[in-house]
């Protein structure tokens, strides 16, 4: 890691994380760039934001073939095991596409499963998700308690070697191809998070309903689930009995790193489609490119730019190293999705009536990095979050 | 049979090349940098020679500055055994890399050399003619096939007019051209595998080759804007336009 003369560390990836890096943009242009003419067709004419099964397949393929399976995961599970920087910086191409496509297996949960998931829970749901065999979602909100745990009433109860669990969640996604789901419920007493259990609940358990479909912005759907006397076996527990709530937060910080990188790749698509715009139109004789609202724009976009991807960065290698990183998770969940919805907003502006059109990736990039600034915590909790912090450390 | 596969360090070819203020060169600092393109094709082709049981050794070979390191570790991570690195900043031109070639291959003793037809920076396309001519070695240039064929090698190279096919004695060399196949992307395990990978790192005094330059570039300069197009509108305006403003009917 290389000192800069005021003392800051600018930790660089290694050459071998730069080459994977360069692999995976190498698969994002020509692998996955190709396909996205047709994703936003047929999301324009209202159908799924998806690929088909027919596109998909040839994709994990190639991505099986060229060893991007299980990414993070450890090297005894089969895995890559890639230190959190060159994770992130594979999220950031990932980010300047609009197909939807993940090397499996999703991250986020595998953490909470690393972290706390016991033998034979290893065998029977982290070994195959790990391959990429599983998928998995987690159910955290409920209707009228998002964020805070505080107002979480779904609740299990001991029934000889069963729970019965009875309640509601929302905002929870990939339900319908998600094998088992993480599902954070109330088994005892606490005004917090005390008391609070995870549990995997296998889709198809009886009682686990799934309500409705709600289709988001962006082209994403969420699911309301309902939980009608769902009866789980107590070897279900994920992790300890009431002690549900910090593993999960586990999950989160990836969570908030990986958005900020994602944020990065989709301000670059955005800041090279700018660019080329802006080179290519000229309006009433001038170039757009030599329009000083236009060129502050560029300006301004590069150097966020730069700052994000820093700051991933930086909470990257504390993370690895073991650090607390809330703090910079919360401040990349912040200035990352303000600062894509500020390039993306500018970009879509540079092409005028084109940039209002859903024949461009643009539109649909604005809508998801709107959504990003909700979930997984709105902006401005987190901004609560790392003032107080901020507070309590300075007495 | 051992390959040995000379690559360079270039702009990378998405890269719009920029003229320096100086006018002595073009701009590489902080430009992306990666393997020249018809190496690649090169280090692809001597890789599938390899996978097809026809030769059992590559060695990946790069001239200039510490970074080429990189383009080896990309030729390894592609299925290269090994690598050399010769070490140099300053200039290259084709007949001292060309030399060098010749050193490490009086070292190497490979049956075969594929390297691209020419480099996209300098587009000098010379540095296997001269190594062959140096070495006395027969040639196949601007490859679009290579089959091992009767203890040699059957090149068959794109000419105007249509193929021809060439029987080389081994050792020999070969250029490569771009449709000679399409470079596989270096698998992530295949990444991590080449690290562990060995590059030995030699200077051209080392192999007793002066690298001295022996041209001088005098000046660099951005090709003329072109000049933005007129629409005409009839087949008569564009005769009349192209006989007495063009001048060229």
């Amino acid at each position: 890691m290389a000192l800069e003369t005021d003392g800051f560390a600018i930790p660089e990836l290694a050459e071998e994380h730069r080459m994977v890096r360069d692999l995976v943009a190498r698969f994002v242009e020509r692998d996955l760039m190709p396909l996205e003419p047709a994703v936003l067709k047929r999301e324009s004419e209202g159908g799924r934001y998806g690929l088909t099964p027919e596109e998909e397949a040839p994709l994990l393929a190639r991505a099986k073939e060229l060893g991007l399976y299980g990414l993070d995961v450890p090297e005894e599970f089969g895995g890559a095991d890639l230190p959190v920087s060159a994770l992130m910086a594979i999220e950031e191409e990932m980010g300047r596409t609009v197909t939807p496509f993940i090397f499996p297996p999703d991250s986020p949960n595998l953490h909470m499963l690393l972290a706390v998931a016991n033998a034979e829970q290893r065998t029977k749901y982290l070994d195959p998700y790990a391959r990429g065999e599983m998928r998995s979602s987690i159910a955290i909100s409920e209707p009228g308690a998002g964020g805070d745990p505080a107002g979480m009433t779904t609740r299990a109860v001991k029934d000889g070697d069963h729970w019965v669990i009875n309640g509601r969640k929302i905002w929870v996604s990939g339900v319908p191809r998600a094998d088992f789901i993480i599902l954070m419920a109330r088994t005892g007493e606490g005004k917090r998070q005390e008391g609070v259990t995870a549990f995997i609940v296998e889709r198809g358990t009886p009682g686990f309903v799934i309500e409705r479909e709600i289709p988001m912005i962006g082209g994403r759907r969420t699911y309301e689930l309902v939980f009608e006397d769902c009866r789980v076996h107590e070897r279900q527990i994920l992790g300890q009995l009431g002690a549900g709530y910090a593993p999960m937060q586990l999950r989160l910080n990836v969570r908030r790193l990986q958005m900020g990188a994602r944020c990065t790749g989709m301000a670059r698509r955005a800041l090279e489609m700018l660019c080329e715009q802006a080179k290519n139109r000229t309006t009433f004789g001038v170039r757009l490119a030599d329009r000083q609202a236009i060129q502050w724009w560029i300006a301004e976009a590069a150097t966020k730019i730069h700052i994000t991807r820093l700051m991933v960065r930086d909470a990257a290698a504390k993370m690895s190293a073991g650090q607390d990183v809330r703090t910079e998770a919360s401040m990349l969940k912040v200035h990352a999705t303000e600062m894509a919805q500020e390039v993306l907003d500018n970009a879509m502006q540079t092409f005028g009536a084109m940039g209002m059109t859903k024949e461009l990736p643009l539109q649909l990039m604005a809508a998801q990095v709107r959504v990003q600034r909700i979930y997984e915590g709105p902006s401005e909790v987190h901004r609560m979050a790392i003032a107080r912090r901020f507070l309590k450390e300075r007495g | 049979m051992k390959l040995l596969v000379p690559v360079k360090r270039v702009v990378d070819y998405n890269v719009k090349v920029r003229v320096k203020a100086d006018h002595t060169g073009v701009e590489t600092a902080n430009v992306k940098m990666s393997m020249n393109p018809f190496d690649e094709i090169a280090v692809e082709e001597a890789v599938r020679l390899k996978e097809k049981g026809a030769a059992t050794e590559i060695i990946a070979v790069s001239a200039g500055p510490t970074a080429c390191q990189e383009q080896i570790r990309t030729a390894l991570a592609m299925g290269a055994d090994r690598g050399i690195l010769i070490e140099h900043d300053g200039i290259l031109e084709p007949l001292a890399v060309a030399k060098l070639l010749k050193a490490v291959i009086a070292k190497e003793s490979p049956d075969l050399v594929i390297l691209g037809k020419q480099a996209i920076d300098d587009d000098m396309n010379a540095t296997g003619q001269m190594l062959a001519a140096l070495l006395g070695w027969p040639q196949g240039t601007y490859a679009s096939k290579v089959e091992p064929a009767d203890g040699g090698i059957k090149v068959t190279r794109e000419v105007d007019g249509g193929l021809e096919r060439l029987q080389l004695k081994l050792p020999a060399i070969v250029t490569t051209d771009l449709r000679l196949n399409e470079p596989r992307y270096a698998s992530l395990p295949n990444i991590m595998k080449a690290r562990k990978k060995p590059i030995e790192t030699l200077k051209p005094a080392d192999l007793g080759v002066d690298v001295s330059p022996r041209l001088t570039v005098l000046k660099v300069e951005e090709p003329p804007k072109r000049q933005a197009g007129k629409k005409v509108g009839s087949v008569q305006e564009l005769v009349e336009k192209l006989r007495n403003e063009a001048k060229v009917i």
